[in-house]
């Protein structure tokens, strides 16, 4: 089993955590015309390298990101979702 | 005794059929190029070349013939879809493959012992009607089962749970089947090559040489190709080839893990799916009980197996069969699923005028081999989509007319 | 017969004698006895029918998993009898024969053999009709499919799991593992060693070494109490982050360990000639597994094949155990003569060099080794020794990304890991000779020391590898062929060149079409030999051809040890025990466990019907605790809700109630509920029992998105649920002692109300699923009981009745109301449930919003509306039964049932958009294929003008 090292609860079994998924670009739902709003919707971040995503550690229901390799599976690292906002 | 084996016995020498020939040199173009040379290029080819006269066709495969998904997939051949688009589509698949051994002349096994789906819930019941409901009216052989339709089909199945895991009934297809995987790729790779077509094994793909609204050319690691016409059907690696020529596909990619037990000597004659346990087993013609379920839970592009995938599939594989506790396993694998957000395929047109998409096969894309093959070859000799594909468009995802088969596809594939 | 005396037979207990069958004979062995050791000791040498031929099979290695040694148990099919202790009473049979294995009808087929060339199934049995596979020749070849027989009555196993955490986990107790073990351990690392054999010492425990190696090493062990020591114990794969699967008989311990010593020893080859599968052939480790571990003579008149120094010293263990060595033939060039070779001609043996195995030849019927060809002329002998040379057991070290490799100079095939926490000790490694694998161990270990931040106190020295060729053999074709390069599947040498004949030149092809590798050995004696030959008949290099991928499991695993002890999960609402107390018809939905009705199965639908009626006309009380009961909390939690549902909450005032109605991003509905304001900064929020789960996850992740000044606490469990329902529940309620106004004025339709209620803590809120008068008393759990006792002795004197899950469904149904996930699916808009009331048009924002706006410009093409059938209608479509127009599927039926209070079928159906006006004309295509026509009408089909549920 892969371990998944958690920013709350350290390192723990994948096993507990939920997959939410890489991060998505934000759009301004007022500013986007129809075709752009349905490929955003479809639209999957899946290039093979590295994703920054959302994962959720189940027992605590704490929410945070980690950049993936989704060629490797490695996990670079994992941070507070409150960095991403930071960086936005 | 068949005649065939007679005659090889009587013969001296091995009669060699050299199905694949050795890998030739690129020619610097070619009418069509395929890339992916999995069973639905090579079925593509085929087609092609027998039924549309266009030989000048190169099939591309990074690695070797088939050794992808058509190689990977628990070979489950169905048509008990619950859209109308889809049950019309996957029918017809069921119906080449009932005549694919003499279309091919190799056998590719086809054993339609039927596949019985179980409900442990009211709420997989009701999907079932749906199945059934819309299965009967397309024509198929598809209709809902009670527990003692259940027993009567698969007498070793234990009904005797109670709560939430006990069996309230099932969905019977009888059309439902499984092939030799690989034969199928071979046999349409020898019909192929016999009349023309090349397959270039260990040649990968590595860009595009878009001009205007149209690729060029094909780059790969053994030279430039020029080309006519351009078929994407690399499987898990669909996204990945798409977005080298400019093409961002709605798919993301996710491990199916399956395993198989050591042989056995027959004992289960359909295919047994759960939708609760998220658990399939089908006996193949070695005797080995063949084990899958569910995607991983989340995106990666690595055949890696997990032990916890095992443990899942060994539970689910007990509770239907208890006196499988015994039984050895063999072997665990895993393939790179290209999944699509309403679980249907992706076929037809692209961006490009003259790059075409076999794409969006997830989980449950052996069984289209023939058909797939079939109708993208038609697309590809006509320039034009034949109405059975249309729904499968890469537009419907900018139009919301989903093919949502979810549900039809989450236990078996 | 074939038994040596002490100290032979280290396994054995001679004082336990134990005795079994095996194909109905009876046979004794002893305790510590593998079924093989023991029938071997009783001179029955063939253990099997091989698959495709039905050949005598019988001991290789005395390891393992070839199909050669699989026989069938009672209720264990392919069990390996090399390794299966033997048992007081065990029945054992062959498997694969027809008829017995002494006389197996199916042996004919090693005569067909030329009518049966590789892959021939894939060229006939298509005829003569299209469906003759299917009805004639696959029922026939399903029938010669297969090894053994799966018992479909064997009784229940139990399996358990644990978890195992180490420093450093050692798989593998022979010298290298142990040194390396020690090492760690000494050092003060949290050590686990494991082995699958019963003992420690691997090699040294039936090789031909100093017993006091193992005994020093043994003492050392012992003194450790860091060091865990677990034999009969198999690592069967190792997988991401060092996750190992360790299988000690029906446990599974799922194991994490910091860092791995391989340390798995190497596969010796066999030699491929003809008939080199002859029962008597075998490997020199098997007869000296034999010899030592079970004290049984493995021949009598024996002929060694050697090209390595440990075939020398099998060659001296045989004639320590009374086996006549006649030759001792040698395939390398002369020279190079050690001290072995010297001993062995001392002890009078014949050593022939530069010369090889050419052929073999066995007694009748093929039964057991007669004799063997070297140099054109023949030697008679019963047992013919193997040691021509090893691959490394490259199983677990490519499952943890090892890179097999070929070094064509030493003939040797050898492994590459990454740096990283997973290392290789010993014969693995490429080390040859005891000196070397003792310091490769020690090496192993302390490379994991350094990576755990540990020194060892003496650095293991660098030792020199000795440089022969590791695998000295021509492979000799035959031309009559059964020289087998693959004994579990059949396949000789021809079989894989004709495969590359065809085309099939891709060492994965190779396999694919003639199935080499993929029996019960997985390749383990094959896989080498199959390279070669490949890369000879394809002109390219073994390295260049390779071996195919290493899956896991390493050997064979029971689905029982894996799935362990599972049960499914189930739960019950607080009120379980009333239910039952009640006589309640209890029944699983989804997880939870929920009363359809009270009483007895013969008067199912009576009740049904009363139960509905009493909610109707008098009052009902049911269990709604599996309800998603969510509280959000937080100076935002208006603005939240806002964001999340349809409507609009931030300006709901306090005491409200509202419904809630939550889209996904594509605009599809997934959840419903309501939302009761409790405080400025309180809601608490109702979901449905299914979704409750996944809206609890997204409301989080949202939160975590959006990151707004809220707090949401999932209380389904903590919390319970009373619904109250019927035009008499205001006086039930009423006689309850309460701090709460029940009254119509005091507390309105779509209120909520906190207090307590004979005296349990309660909130309260009206809302109207049956549409009647209704109260939804929600309280924390372990007061559900009481709270339950009270309302129904309150109720008794105005006739309450607990009603079930079916007469809530029949009183929903009569009022339209839906059910999401069941009138509703993955792509069902508002829009098309008629719910555009349920929409805010003034917010900003909210999750859907924008895709509803767009769905809704793309055009509707289909409505939820209500069905009514006329009284005592014929033919009543079910669920899921199609709505057609023009005789294509537009729709279908999502919920029907009969109403007792209208006395006629009822339905909520999709139809087409254009047919959606109360008074259209439906075609519904029932189950039998009969069409019937229902005209549409609102949804409400009971109290269209919603009075009841306001009084």
């Amino acid at each position: 089993m892969k371990l998944l090292t958690c920013p709350m609860n350290g390192p723990r079994n994948i096993d507990e955590f939920q997959s939410f998924g890489p991060v998505r670009a934000k759009l301004d739902p007022n500013s986007t015309a129809d075709a752009e709003w349905s490929r955003h919707l479809f639209r999957a971040e899946n290039r093979k390298g590295i994703v920054v995503e959302w994962w959720r550690h189940v027992p605590s229901n704490y929410f945070f990101l980690a950049e993936r390799d989704l060629v490797s599976n490695e996990i670079i690292r994992t941070f507070d979702a409150s960095e991403l906002r930071e960086r936005a | 005794m068949p005649l065939r084996l007679l005659k090889y016995g009587l013969s001296r020498d091995y009669p060699v059929s050299g199905d694949i020939p050795a890998t030739p040199e690129l020619k610097p173009v070619y009418d069509v190029v395929i890339i992916g040379g999995g069973g639905h290029g090579l079925s593509c080819a085929h087609h092609l070349a027998k039924y549309h006269g266009i030989s000048s066709v190169a099939v591309l495969e990074k690695g070797y013939l088939a050794g992808g998904n058509t190689a990977r997939n628990t070979t489950t051949i169905r048509s008990n879809y619950i859209t109308p688009e889809g049950i019309a589509f996957y029918k017809e698949g069921v119906e080449l493959f009932e005549r694919l051994s003499q279309e091919l002349d190799f056998n590719v096994m086809f054993s339609q012992r039927g596949q019985l789906t179980l409900a442990h819930s009211e709420a997989t019941m009701r999907s079932f009607h749906m199945r059934a409901e819309m299965g009967k009216h397309m024509g198929t052989r598809t209709e809902v089962v009670d527990q003692k339709g259940v027993e009567e089909l698969c007498p070793l199945l234990n009904m005797d749970y109670g709560g939430p895991l006990e069996i309230l009934g099932g969905l019977w297809h009888a059309d439902g089947g499984t092939a030799r995987h690989d034969a199928v790729a071979w046999g349409y790779a020898a019909q192929a090559s016999r009349r023309g077509v090349e397959i270039h094994q260990r040649t990968e793909v590595q860009g595009f040489e878009v001009v205007g609204d149209r690729v060029q050319a094909v780059k790969t690691n053994r030279g430039r190709v020029a080309c006519g016409q351009v078929l994407i059907a690399t499987g898990g690696m669909n996204y990945d080839v798409a977005l080298m020529a400019g093409v961002e596909l709605p798919i993301r990619c996710y491990p199916l893990q399956a395993m198989v037990t050591q042989p056995l000597k027959p004992w289960l004659d359909t295919l047994v799916s759960s939708v609760s346990l998220h658990t399939y087993l089908v006996q193949s013609s070695r005797g080995e009980v063949v084990i899958g379920g569910g995607s991983d839970p989340y995106q990666l592009y690595s055949t890696r197996s997990t032990l916890d995938m095992k443990e899942h599939l060994a539970e689910g594989s007990v509770h239907l069969f208890p006196f499988l506790q015994g039984v050895r396993l063999l072997r665990q694998w895993a393939g790179i699923t290209d999944m699509t957000p309403d679980y249907s395929p992706i076929m037809g047109a692209s961006p490009l005028a003259n790059l075409w998409l076999d794409c969006g096969w997830g989980t449950w894309g052996f069984k289209a081999t023939p058909v797939a093959g079939k109708r993208m070859a038609q697309t590809i000799a006509d320039g034009r989509v034949p109405d059975i594909l249309k729904p499968f468009a890469l537009e419907r995802f900018e139009t919301f007319r989903l093919l949502n088969e979810m549900g039809a596809t989450a236990a078996s594939h | 017969m074939n038994r040596l005396p002490a100290p032979f037979g280290n396994r054995i207990d001679r004082s336990r004698r134990i005795r079994f069958t095996f194909e109905g004979k009876p046979f004794e062995g002893y305790e510590g006895d593998s079924i093989a050791s023991a029938l071997a000791a009783s001179g029955q040498w063939v253990l099997s029918r091989s698959f495709k031929y039905h050949r005598p099979r019988g001991i290789l290695s005395m390891t393992g998993a070839d199909a050669n040694v699989l026989v069938q148990l009672p209720s264990e099919p392919n069990a390996g009898a090399e390794r299966t202790p033997v048992s007081e009473g065990l029945r054992v049979s062959a498997q694969n024969v027809n008829g017995s294995l002494e006389r197996d009808r199916d042996a004919i087929m090693d005569r067909f053999g030329r009518f049966l060339p590789v892959g021939f199934y894939y060229r006939t049995f298509m005829g003569p009709r299209r469906d003759s596979w299917l009805k004639f020749w696959e029922p026939i070849i399903r029938r010669k499919a297969g090894l053994g027989v799966v018992d479909t009555k064997a009784p229940h196993r139990h399996f358990d799991k644990t978890h195992l955490h180490c420093d450093v986990l050692v798989v593998g107790a022979g010298p290298a593992g142990l040194n390396a073990a020690i090492a760690a351990a000494e050092a003060g690392a949290d050590v686990v060693l494991c082995d699958e054999n019963p003992e420690i010492g691997g090699s040294l425990s039936y090789g031909r070494y100093d017993p006091a190696i193992l005994s020093n090493l043994s003492s050392r062990l012992k003194a450790l109490p860091n060091l865990r020591v677990l034999t009969g114990t198999v690592c069967n794969g190792w997988y991401e982050d060092n996750w190992l699967p360790l299988i000690q008989g029906n446990r599974l311990h799922r194991t994490r360990a910091r860092e791995v010593i391989l340390a798995t020893g190497a596969i010796e080859q066999p030699a491929v000639f003809r008939n080199n599968d002859l029962p008597g052939i075998m490997l020199g480790v098997a007869t000296q597994r034999l010899v030592r571990h079970y004290g049984v003579r493995p021949g009598r008149s024996a002929v060694v094949l050697a090209a390595n120094e440990d075939g020398y010293r099998t060659a001296l263990d045989l004639l320590d155990a009374g086996v006549a060595v006649v030759e001792l033939v040698d395939p390398r060039s002369v020279g190079d003569a050690g001290p072995l070779e010297a001993e062995l001609r001392g002890k009078g043996v014949a050593i022939r060099k530069g010369a090889t195995i050419e052929a073999a030849a066995g007694t009748s019927g093929n039964r057991h080794l007669a004799r063997v060809r070297v140099g054109g002329s023949w030697i008679a002998c019963d047992l013919l020794a193997v040691s021509i040379g090893q691959a490394p057991a490259w199983q677990l070290p490519c499952q943890a990304g090892g890179k097999v490799g070929y070094d064509a100079a030493a003939e040797m095939m050898t492994i590459t890991l990454p740096e990283g926490s997973v290392h290789l000790g010993g014969a693995v490694a490429g080390t040859d000779e005891l000196p070397d694998a003792i310091g490769s161990g020690q090496r192993a270990a302390a490379a994991a020391l350094s990576r755990l931040g540990h020194a060892m106190a003496v650095e293991p020295p660098i030792t020199p590898k000795s440089v022969g060729p590791r695998y000295v053999q021509p492979i000799l074709a035959d031309p009559k062929g059964r020289d087998f390069v693959d004994f579990d599947e059949d396949l000789q040498v021809k079989d894989l060149q004709n495969a590359t004949k065809d085309g099939y030149r891709e060492i994965e092809l190779v396999k694919r079409f003639t199935t080499v590798g993929m029996g019960p050995s997985q390749g383990r004696h094959s896989a080498l030999a199959t390279a070669r030959v490949v890369a000879e008949a394809t002109g390219r290099s073994v390295a260049e051809i390779g071996i195919t991928t290493a899956r896991p499991p390493v050997g064979p695993e029971t689905l029982g040890v894996l799935a362990g002890h599972h049960e499914a999960l189930e739960r019950r609402t607080a009120l379980h025990a009333k239910h039952v107390a009640l006589n309640a018809a209890m029944k699983p939905i989804g997880a939870w466990w929920r009363p359809y009705y009270y009483g007895d199965a013969s008067g199912a639908e009576e009740a049904v019907r009363e139960e509905t009626l009493a909610v109707r006309e008098g009052v009902g009380l049911l269990d709604v605790s599996t309800l998603g009961k969510l509280e959000i909390r937080g100076p935002d939690a208006g603005e939240f809700l806002d964001r999340l549902y349809t409507m609009a909450h931030a300006n709901q005032p306090i005491g409200r109630v509202r419904y809630c109605l939550m889209l996904n991003e594509m605009g599809s509905v997934v959840d419903d509920g309501v939302a009761y304001r409790m405080a400025q900064d309180q809601f608490y929020v109702t979901a449905t029992t299914g979704a409750v789960a996944r809206v609890y996850a997204d409301m989080l992740f949202r939160n975590a998105e959006w990151r707004l000044k809220v707090d949401v606490l999932n209380l389904t469990g903590a919390f319970s649920g009373l619904n109250v329902t019927g035009p008499k529940a205001r006086l039930v309620l009423e006689a309850l002692e309460s701090d709460i106004d029940f009254s119509r004025d005091a507390f309105p339709y779509l209120s909520g109300r906190e207090g307590t209620v004979a005296g349990v803590p309660v909130r309260v809120m009206r809302i109207g699923f049956t549409g009647e008068l209704s109260y939804e008393l929600h309280c924390p759990s372990s007061q559900a009981p009481h709270l339950w006792d009270a309302v129904m002795a309150a109720g008794r004197p105005h006739g309450l009745r607990p009603y079930g899950l079916e007469a809530s469904r029949i009183l929903r149904l009569e009022k339209g109301h839906i059910l999401i996930g069941q009138d509703t699916d993955a792509i069902t808009t508002p829009d098309e449930l008629g719910f555009g009331w349920a929409v805010s048009k003034k917010k900003p924002f909210f999750v859907g919003k924008r895709s509803i706006e767009m769905r809704a410009r793309l055009g509707q093409t289909r409505r939820l509306v209500g069905l009514q059938f006329p009284a005592g209608a014929r033919n009543i479509p079910g669920e899921s039964c199609l709505v057609l127009r023009g005789g294509a599927p537009v729709g279908q039926i999502t919920s029907v049932g009969y109403s007792p209070s209208l006395g006629r079928h009822i339905a909520l159906a999709y139809v087409h958009v254009d047919d959606q006006a109360e008074g259209s004309r439906v075609t519904v295509k029932c189950r039998d294929g009969e069409l019937v026509e229902v005209p549409v009408v609102a949804h409400a089909f009971f109290d269209p003008t919603n009075a009841r549920q306001e009084i």
